[in-house]
């Protein structure tokens, strides 16, 4: 059966339970922190790169999934969720608390890379400081800004005047010292392969490409606080959508509607399931063709027919799924327990429609490999640059096509099952050239695999008994999960693993909603992709990541 | 060409009025050169707004332009208005005045390499200007100008971004220039004139009849391997996909002309246009035989259109299916590729000629 794992499972993958945990690291541990999906230990916080060394070492905990840090009345929080690519059921969370006078932490950095911007994120928002770290600067708010938006002395009513002489202005020193012939250049945040507001530090050495380095914040929104101001059962629904805003709607509310399914213990009727799959699927492939399109943008320039054809297409699961949900983009169609509501009348309309769309597929695909894959010059252009390693991609955390291009085997919706994806027949893709072009046949074929999902939803809503069709679940009015229970949950958005972070503090607001954006772990690994190669494939590169800035940054 | 040798457009204009003399002669050489112009910039004024834009909407499966007027062919005057009514903004620390002669000089090279150009007969006229012995030499050597304001452009614009497009720009002509006038070479060898009546009429010839159809001599016919690579080296000379590295909008935003708008900007659009058409006209010239095709002789600009058109279209197509290659990737097709098999061409034609002459 395709959903079981080919590899033999290895030592690392071995599963250890929290009580054998605990004896591997002995005296690291100073207590014990459950969250409701993992084991957490409490460290000191200056034994964090040991403690996660020996899990990624003796244990196999190879994934730092994210860093998500908090301040509490006597204390700052950095708790660091790790995982195993083999198999991310297995989490174990470690709990750093910090002096609430003087928060400093030590750095996971050197045990992973990802956590270089993980944790400059929590120092720029909250406040705690990571010795040992390599940079740490603000990374979404701008170097100006005063104090720490989430910690909880914060005084947003302060204006915040940034003086010009404080910004850095690159241009304004002469980039170019006696000693070297390089040349610095801005990419962007206006620049047409940027795909949003993005600003790509560059210095060239003639064509080719010395240094890169990925300035983001530019669209940073505050998503977090304001989902931490909504309370759980309306109020956060529609935020989702607005993250990855290129059509993943259905997926990343996903990722809110588990994380608080499961931390209000709500068990959600296997129909709603079944339509979630489907509607999560359809924005998958929404979300793949626009990175096609604009993949093929990047490589061909602008003109090419590809984009049209894949925005076509793109075109046609939107009609879809404006049909299924009421809306194009921003769909708030999930609730806590379901679905909004069901199927469009006429069901057989619908089916049909989606039929038809599902039969013309293999068609598209088959023309993308004509127009842009088997094309010499493209091949030319994507094998063999912005190569990722896959140990280098897991050391930076990287999931979602970029992980799968690179050879790991890793797709929750296989390994970690959730919605209906376990009772149905699809494969998960991975190619193994760790390349460009392999990034973007993994996304070609994700969106076959996706129609295959489709298709066998729509077979079992067809068959559907009238009286069983139970889109929602029962939830009470107000949801107010236990105080001081913590959950993460993540969940294959169109990107990668996009997860969510929250701790109930018994109010019906959740105390720290913290989003693990794909994207954002995807981006970090750009400099490994693109030092040393030309211009051209910095902006490959880029467009094979398949960023959307609205994740990033938040 | 028939057996007398139509007169030259400037000749018949003196010889219609019969007016002789050096003053004679330059008036009439001043107004057969503004007819050609304006010939040659009424396609480019057709091609910019409207014509590209519905091309590449039918690449694209869009509809473009049908606002304005049948087939949305008023918006040729309406972008006209807009664009030069823009604001013509001049960055700070750009080098004046190169910064503004470039624009002038890519259009001027390109108009100018339609002064040899055999352009057909439209009833008794000859649209052809002057038809010196080294005609073909002169038309490179006019199209080659344009690198020099690409040049020009992307360094006294004060940006990095049009630095690196002029650098691309100088890479790639030198990658290609050689190759394109050295298979341009053999065909010389076929004809042996520089002269490029002469060239064309070389061509006239009978090939083989099917069918009781005449095949002309063109040189397309008769040597197509150094068809495709005159083809493919043309396309890199007016740097359009896959070679259009120079500008490359999604890496260097439009290379050396980032810094320009407004009027300067119409003048590099158009100097690309006509620079296309040039390319068209040349590839005609020396390889489809001109303005030659069937019918009367009297009809034959109706020849040479469809034929630079239909080249512009290639280039369209070319633009809208193929992905641009990376620059390194182009030196190496021009220095490796290219240079090598058009060296091989020429010395082949070499002995074939030889052997049968």
């Amino acid at each position: 059966m395709s959903l079981e794992r080919q590899d033999p499972v290895d030592d690392g993958a071995l599963e250890r339970t929290p009580d054998e945990l605990e004896a591997l690291l002995g005296d690291l541990v100073v207590d014990r922190d459950d969250h409701l999906n993992a084991p957490g230990f409490v460290i000191r916080p200056d034994t964090v790169q040991e403690t996660l060394s020996t899990l990624k070492q003796e244990a196999g905990y190879d994934h730092l999934s994210v860093v998500s840090a908090q301040e509490y009345e006597n204390r700052y929080e950095s708790i660091y969720h790790l995982k195993k690519y083999d198999d991310p059921t297995q989490e174990v969370s470690i709990v750093v608390p910090a002096d609430k006078d003087n928060p400093v932490s030590e750095s996971a950095e050197p045990v992973f890379r990802t956590a270089d911007w993980h944790e400059r994120e929590a120092y720029d928002l909250i406040g705690i400081e990571y010795d040992d770290h390599p940079d740490l600067r603000r990374i979404l708010l701008p170097e100006t800004w005063q104090g720490h938006p989430l910690s909880m002395d914060y005084d947003k009513d302060r204006p915040q005047i940034a003086t010009l002489p404080e910004h850095a202005n690159p241009l304004e020193e002469h980039h170019k010292d006696a000693e070297s012939d390089t040349m610095f250049l801005n990419i962007g945040p206006h620049h047409p392969a940027t795909h949003g507001v993005l600003h790509l530090k560059t210095v060239l050495d003639g064509e080719q490409v010395v240094d890169v380095e990925p300035d983001i914040g530019y669209l940073h929104r505050s998503e977090e606080q304001m989902a931490q101001s909504g309370t759980y059962r309306h109020q956060i629904m529609p935020y989702p959508d607005r993250w990855d805003y290129i059509s993943a709607g259905l997926l990343n509310e996903w990722a809110y509607a588990r994380a608080a399914e499961d931390l209000a213990d709500i068990e959600v009727p296997e129909y709603a399931q079944v339509i979630r799959t489907m509607g999560a699927e359809m924005c998958r492939i929404a979300a793949h063709m626009l990175a096609l399109a604009t993949f093929a943008l990047d490589i061909n320039g602008d003109f090419t027919a590809t984009f049209m054809y894949a925005i076509n297409d793109r075109e046609r699961v939107q009609d879809l799924l404006e049909d299924l949900t009421g809306q194009r983009l921003m769909f708030n169609y999930f609730r806590l327990g379901g679905v909004v509501w069901d199927l469009p009348e006429p069901r057989e309309e619908f089916f049909s429609k989606t039929r038809d769309f599902l039969d013309q597929l293999p068609e598209s695909v088959e023309e993308y490999h004509n127009l842009i894959t088997s094309n010499e010059i493209f091949q030319m252009r994507t094998i063999d640059t912005g190569v990722l390693p896959p140990d280098v991609a897991k050391n930076y955390g990287a999931t979602g096509p970029v992980a799968r291009g690179s050879g790991v085997d890793y797709d929750l919706r296989r390994d970690d099952p959730y919605g209906y994806y376990d009772e149905l027949d699809w494969d998960v893709v991975t190619e193994e050239g760790c390349d460009n072009f392999s990034r973007l046949l993994v996304r070609m074929r994700e969106v076959e695999e996706s129609a295959k999902i489709i298709e066998q939803c729509i077979d079992l809503l067809e068959d559907w008994p009238e009286d069983e069709r139970n889109i929602q679940a029962n939830v009470p009015r107000t949801l107010r999960p236990d105080d001081d229970t913590e959950i993460y949950r993540a969940v294959e958005g169109a990107k990668g693993e996009l997860g969510i972070y929250i701790r109930a503090d018994g109010t019906d607001k959740p105390a720290r909603f913290k989003i693990r954006s794909p994207c954002f772990s995807n981006l970090q690994t750009l400099p490994e992709m693109a030092n040393g190669e030309y211009i051209p494939d910095v902006v490959a590169a880029l467009g094979s990541l398949d960023i959307v800035l609205g994740e990033v940054d938040r | 060409m028939g057996a007398v040798p139509a007169q030259l457009f400037p000749e018949f204009l003196a010889n219609a009025v019969g007016v002789e003399g050096l003053l004679a002669e330059i008036v009439s050489s001043l107004i057969g050169a503004t007819v050609v112009a304006s010939i040659i910039l009424a396609f480019s004024g057709v091609a910019g707004p409207w014509a590209k834009r519905k091309i590449t909407a039918a690449f694209t499966d869009r509809i473009a332009v049908d606002r304005i007027g049948p087939f949305g062919l008023l918006i040729i005057p309406a972008a006209s208005v807009q664009l030069l009514a823009k604001e013509l903004i001049i960055p700070e620390g750009v080098d004046r005045p190169t910064w503004d002669i470039a624009p002038i000089i890519l259009p001027a090279s390109a108009l100018l390499g339609f002064s040899v150009i055999p352009m057909g007969q439209i009833g008794p006229l000859n649209i052809h200007l002057a038809d010196p012995e080294v005609g073909l030499a002169l038309v490179f050597a006019f199209a080659s100008i344009a690198s020099v304001s690409l040049v020009m452009a992307g360094y006294a614009s004060s940006n990095k971004y049009s630095l690196l497009g002029g650098l691309r720009a100088v890479a790639q002509n030198l990658a290609y220039e050689i190759p394109l006038i050295v298979t341009a070479m053999s065909v010389v060898i076929f004809a042996g004139t520089l002269q490029i009546s002469g060239v064309v009429g070389a061509q006239t010839e009978t090939l083989v009849t099917i069918a009781g159809f005449d095949i002309p001599s063109w040189y397309a016919f008769v040597n197509p391997f150094a068809f495709v690579l005159f083809l493919t080296a043309n396309m890199a000379e007016i740097g359009r996909n896959p070679f259009d590295i120079p500008e490359a909008p999604t890496e260097i935003v439009g290379g050396y002309q980032t810094e320009y708008s407004s009027a300067y900007f119409v003048l590099f659009y158009l100097g690309e246009f006509v620079h296309i058409f040039l390319g068209g006209a040349i590839l005609s010239v020396v390889f489809l035989g001109g303005a030659s095709g069937p019918g009367p002789e009297s009809i034959s600009f109706i020849w040479f259109v469809v034929k630079v058109w239909g080249f512009f279209l290639f280039t369209q197509w070319a633009r809208a299916a193929i992905p641009r290659v990376r620059i390194d990737q182009l030196i190496e097709i021009g220095w490796k590729g290219m240079l090598v098999l058009s060296f091989a061409n020429l010395v082949l034609t070499a002995v074939i000629v030889g052997v049968i002459a």
